[in-house]
């Protein structure tokens, strides 16, 4: 029987900016080598989160002005529905703004304390110098990953572009150490959280398409929900991405040291 | 009075613009930066008492620089512009430095001169109070190097702090939500250009409300006060339209200056264009293929007209812009079409997901494809984030059948083009080292009579059109 995916894409009328659709394209991409369909259904303000209808959700992430429009949706009408998936290991990917939102609070540069959903326990301070580049950082759980031949393996690239520190609490793991870049603070080292099946980075746009690595161990994660712990995602090469992974590295002097 | 400092920053900028041309460079900065360190105030005194359009906005600037100058040209004017790029504030002090002679002899003739200057949107903040503007024309916003600006409603802040800092009439984009809502508080300045109703429900075929469940990407979808989704009732391309939002009912504003094209589908560089001033009308045709330049058209249009209420020329008339434009070429890798032999290639620079969106968007609706060649790079004046390309719809597009890549990003075009769905088999890649000699093997495998679109960004175009120029003897750029 022909599998398939189904993907949520939260707010995508609001938060598409720096690229981000390219995670879903990748998951899209990714999933089809193996013959798998992916659905992608767009979930927007004032409609109810229903996490059975989903194997993955992604959460991206905006400008101030639009995250301010979603936040209020987020909590109220989404929450907690999504604090109940989160706890059912549910998976997701943040980036960005979505990371902040799924931590607990949100403190604006010289302004007030937003409440976010606390669906993992991480908060954001905001300051006035924004942290934009390029980055590279490493994530040890990569190494075993149906994605065949991933050059460099344990290497994720990304960019970033955000004015909120970061800090991670009890219970949550970063999903990454910095090797290039600021990452969560620019100060403990460390790049996104994972807790259960969030995952969370500060990585923009063609975070997936990049990391070929992660983007297959998010859709066996996610598939792994539905059909058993024994299902297995049959590995795929990563040529092209592979072309893209290496041109990074020559490319380097674009690059800012943590 | 010119100070001296004035007087010695001009001929220090002279002599190391002479010097840099007979190098062979375009010295389109250096001397500017010069003459700004000798004297911090240069651009307000230079520009003291002088004819000014400054042009800015994320998207077409420069093809409405273009325009504006040309039109002013063909009615007598000495038009002092700046090249495309060099629209910082050395750039457009450079710009002055440059034609003082020029403005000179034109003054003893008893021929006006005037200024017509793109300017860089954070260069505006600051440079529109020295320059002090007679017009100034807001093109558009949309998201354009994030990595440099943070984000859309700084780029938009640095616009207003320049309008609110002279007393020029305004041109705003009255399709863009985003522009047309800095009318609040300047009401008495404002004059509003756009695309004509009629082109919204003809000219456009692209509509992005069929395109699936991967929309591409729109910047202002929701009412920024209200923070409501904007009820469209007509849209265009991008976030542009006829918009109102269900809340506070701020609304799109009928233009004084609107535009359209007479066809059912996308505009070429045929089509009869319709301008619009209030109730009269006049017929011309479009110089430049794409909705974006019936945008272009009107808004220069617009600008010129303006222009003359201001210093009191009544020969530039809405039919006198009509009558100059069909005769104006694209500027500078906009559109140029460069015949060789039986074939031809055309220059397209794409700096940003409208860009390359538009520009995918006509080369899938083009008949004489014969070749598509991107060219992706991420220096400081090209953005040094590529993941702008992810934002761009390139599922919904048709692509010939041989594709090509360069730059120093390409593997990331390559991706982008793979993920969409374009057969791996069908692109060839090359270092931007090689970028020359791909676009040698894309325009022999161009059939005759075909055109092999090449779509660069800004510092890859500089790259290739550098060799383009010593291959087919083409004019410097910065002639
Ligand atoms: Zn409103």
């Amino acid at each position: 029987m022909k599998q398939s995916l189904r993907i949520c894409h939260l707010y995508s009328d609001l938060l598409n900016l720096y690229g981000d659709r390219g995670n879903i394209l990748a998951l899209m991409y990714r999933a089809g080598l193996r013959g798998i369909d992916a659905n992608v259904y767009t979930l927007t303000i004032g409609e109810r989160f229903e996490a059975d209808r989903y194997d993955i959700v992604f959460f991206g992430g905006g400008q101030d002005a639009e995250q301010n429009i979603i936040r209020r949706d987020w909590v109220g009408v989404k929450g907690d529905a999504v604090k109940a998936a989160v706890e059912n290991d549910k998976v997701f990917l943040c980036v960005c703004g979505g990371y902040q939102m799924m931590g607990k609070y949100y403190r604006e540069f010289e302004g007030e304390q937003i409440d976010c959903l606390g669906a993992i326990n991480v908060h954001t301070v905001a300051q006035k110098k924004r942290l934009i580049g390029n980055t590279v950082y490493r994530c040890d759980f990569l190494n075993e990953s149906p994605a065949k031949e991933v050059f460099e393996p344990q290497k994720l690239y990304g960019f970033e572009n955000h004015s909120g520190r970061t800090f991670l609490g009890e219970g949550v793991k970063p999903l990454a150490k910095v090797l290039a870049g600021s990452g969560n603070n620019g100060e403990d080292g460390t790049e996104g959280a994972v807790f259960r099946n969030v995952y969370c980075t500060y990585s923009h746009g063609s975070f997936l398409p990049k990391n070929p690595g992660i983007t297959d161990h998010l859709i066996e994660k996610a598939l792994k929900n539905r059909l058993g712990e024994e299902y297995c995602l049959e590995p795929a090469e990563c040529k092209t991405e592979n072309i893209a992974r290496k041109q990074i590295e020559t490319c380097k002097k674009g690059l800012t040291r943590a | 009075m010119k100070s001296f400092r004035t007087t010695a920053a001009l001929v220090v900028a002279g002599t190391i613009r002479t010097v840099l041309r007979l190098a062979g460079k375009g010295a389109t900065n250096l001397p500017g930066k010069i003459a700004l360190r000798i004297c911090p105030s240069f651009l307000s005194k230079i520009a003291y008492g002088k004819n000014v359009i400054m042009i800015t906005g994320t998207n077409g600037k420069t093809t409405t620089t273009h325009m504006i100058s040309e039109m002013l040209r063909k009615s007598g004017y000495m038009v002092a512009t700046n090249v495309s790029g060099a629209n910082l504030a050395a750039g457009l002090a450079t710009t002055f430095a440059e034609y003082r002679s020029r403005e000179r002899r034109a003054v003893k003739n008893r021929v006006p001169a005037v200024y017509v200057l793109e300017t860089d949107e954070a260069a505006f903040a600051k440079t529109a109070g020295e320059l002090n503007p007679s017009v100034c024309v807001v093109t558009n916003l949309f998201r354009d190097q994030l990595d440099r600006f943070g984000e859309l409603l700084t780029t938009r802040k640095c616009i207003e702090k320049g309008l609110d800092s002279c007393n020029a009439r305004i041109l705003l984009n009255a399709d863009d939500s985003m522009i047309s809502a800095l009318q609040k508080d300047r009401e008495e300045r404002v004059i509003f250009f756009g695309l004509d109703e009629a082109g919204m429900t003809r000219n456009i075929v692209t509509n992005t409300e069929d395109s699936g469940s991967m929309k591409p990407s729109s910047d202002a979808e929701y009412c920024l006060k209200c923070k409501k989704k904007f009820i469209y009732t007509a849209r265009s391309f991008g976030h542009f339209g006829i918009f109102e939002c269900p809340s506070c009912k701020d609304h799109r504003r009928l233009p004084q200056y609107a535009a359209y094209c007479e066809q059912e589908k996308a505009p070429n560089d045929e089509s009869t264009m319709i301008l619009k001033k209030g109730e009269h009308i006049v017929r011309t045709s479009l110089p430049i293929m794409g909705v974006h330049n019936v945008y272009n058209s009107i808004a220069a249009a617009a600008a010129c007209v303006t222009f003359g209420e201001e210093v009191g020329d009544e020969r530039l008339t809405i039919d006198f812009c009509a009558k100059a434009l069909p005769d104006i070429r694209p500027a500078f890798g906009r559109m140029e079409k460069i015949n060789v032999g039986s074939k031809s290639f055309c220059i397209l620079l794409v700096k940003n997901p409208v860009g390359l969106d538009r520009a995918l968007c006509m080369v899938s609706e083009a008949s004489d494809v014969g070749g598509l060649y991107l060219l992706l790079n991420s220096n400081i004046a090209d953005g040094t984030d590529v993941s702008w390309i992810w934002d761009v719809d390139f599922e919904n597009r048709t692509f010939p059948d041989r594709l090509y890549v360069s730059g120093e990003r390409y593997a990331e075009m390559l991706l982008r083009l793979i993920y969409s769905g374009a057969a791996p088999e069908n692109i060839r890649s090359a270092e931007m080292s090689q970028c020359e000699k791909l676009f040698e093997e894309a325009l022999a495998a161009c059939p005759d009579g075909k055109c092999l679109y090449v779509l660069p960004n800004y510092t890859a175009m500089l790259a290739l059109r550098k060799y383009l120029v010593g291959r087919f003897r083409l004019r410097n750029f910065w002639k």
